[in-house]
């Protein structure tokens, strides 16, 4: 049986300098088949290039919890972009 | 989603003035000995440029969530009693309060340390942010990459 393609719905954000970069803070988006967090990146940086200079200061997270680039992306997850936090 | 709070902690966004006192008053306790307090509030500098005032944000679910870990950690790490974490977002002057942090113990060391602990976890893992606007423009303020997992583990396949 061939393998069936899902259609998996996420929401996207972006925070800081990030939000700036991408132009928008939020964005819900239809991913054609099973992805990870670094292949959503990867699509962000094809939409706008300069995002992609800034990999390497990003850390990711799904559903409010800090995840690592290969984390496999389920419908209904919440990822968040996050440039180098500077509270307190 | 989040776990109600033992101890009676307090752990807050705001985007109103922070006021510290009923904060230090909500921790203090019969059984306790000692309050340490942080006070973090906007300096008027930054790299030798002055600052006319900041503007926080933050990703306000998540850093509440990492605000409560943070005190579960000093309780499971410290003798302490009660924390109190506030965090205010939005436009913030020259000396006003940003972030007011209250730890009550027994007594003062576990205070000290655990006061120490709180606001050095949080400037590292919370995750906020804050412009700092100047005569000539606005930057994000340089931060700390928050330590994330860096792969998932997988089971392995069977051989």
């Amino acid at each position: 049986m061939p393998p069936v393609s899902q259609t998996v719905r996420v929401k996207v954000l972006f925070f800081g300098r990030l939000k700036d970069v991408v132009g928008q803070s939020e964005e819900s988006l239809d991913l054609s088949d099973a992805s990870t967090i670094e292949q959503l990146f990867a699509l962000y940086a094809g939409r706008t290039p300069e995002l992609a200079k800034y990999r390497s200061s990003v850390v990711a997270s799904r559903n409010q919890e800090f995840a690592s680039w290969d984390s496999l992306l389920h419908s209904g997850d919440e990822v968040a972009f996050l440039p180098p936090v500077s509270g307190g | 989603m989040t776990a109600p709070l033992d101890h009676d902690d307090i752990i807050e966004l705001v985007r109103e003035p922070i006021d510290a006192l009923p904060l230090i008053r909500h921790v203090r306790a019969p059984e306790d000995g000692a309050i340490v307090t942080f006070d973090g509030f906007v300096r008027n500098q930054s790299h030798d440029r002055a600052t006319l005032y900041l503007a926080y944000e933050a990703y306000e679910s998540m850093a509440l969530t990492k605000m409560r870990e943070i005190a579960a950690a000093l309780h499971e790490k410290h003798r302490i009693h009660r924390v109190a974490i506030v965090h205010r977002l939005g436009r913030l002057e020259i000396g006003e309060t940003s972030v007011l942090i209250a730890v009550s113990a027994p007594h003062r060391a576990a205070a000290f340390d655990a006061c120490r602990f709180a606001i050095d976890t949080l400037k590292r893992t919370v995750p906020i942010w804050k412009k700092e606007y100047f005569e000539d423009g606005a930057v994000w303020a340089d931060g700390e990459l928050p330590p994330a997992p860096v792969a998932t583990p997988r089971a392995k396949p069977a051989s």
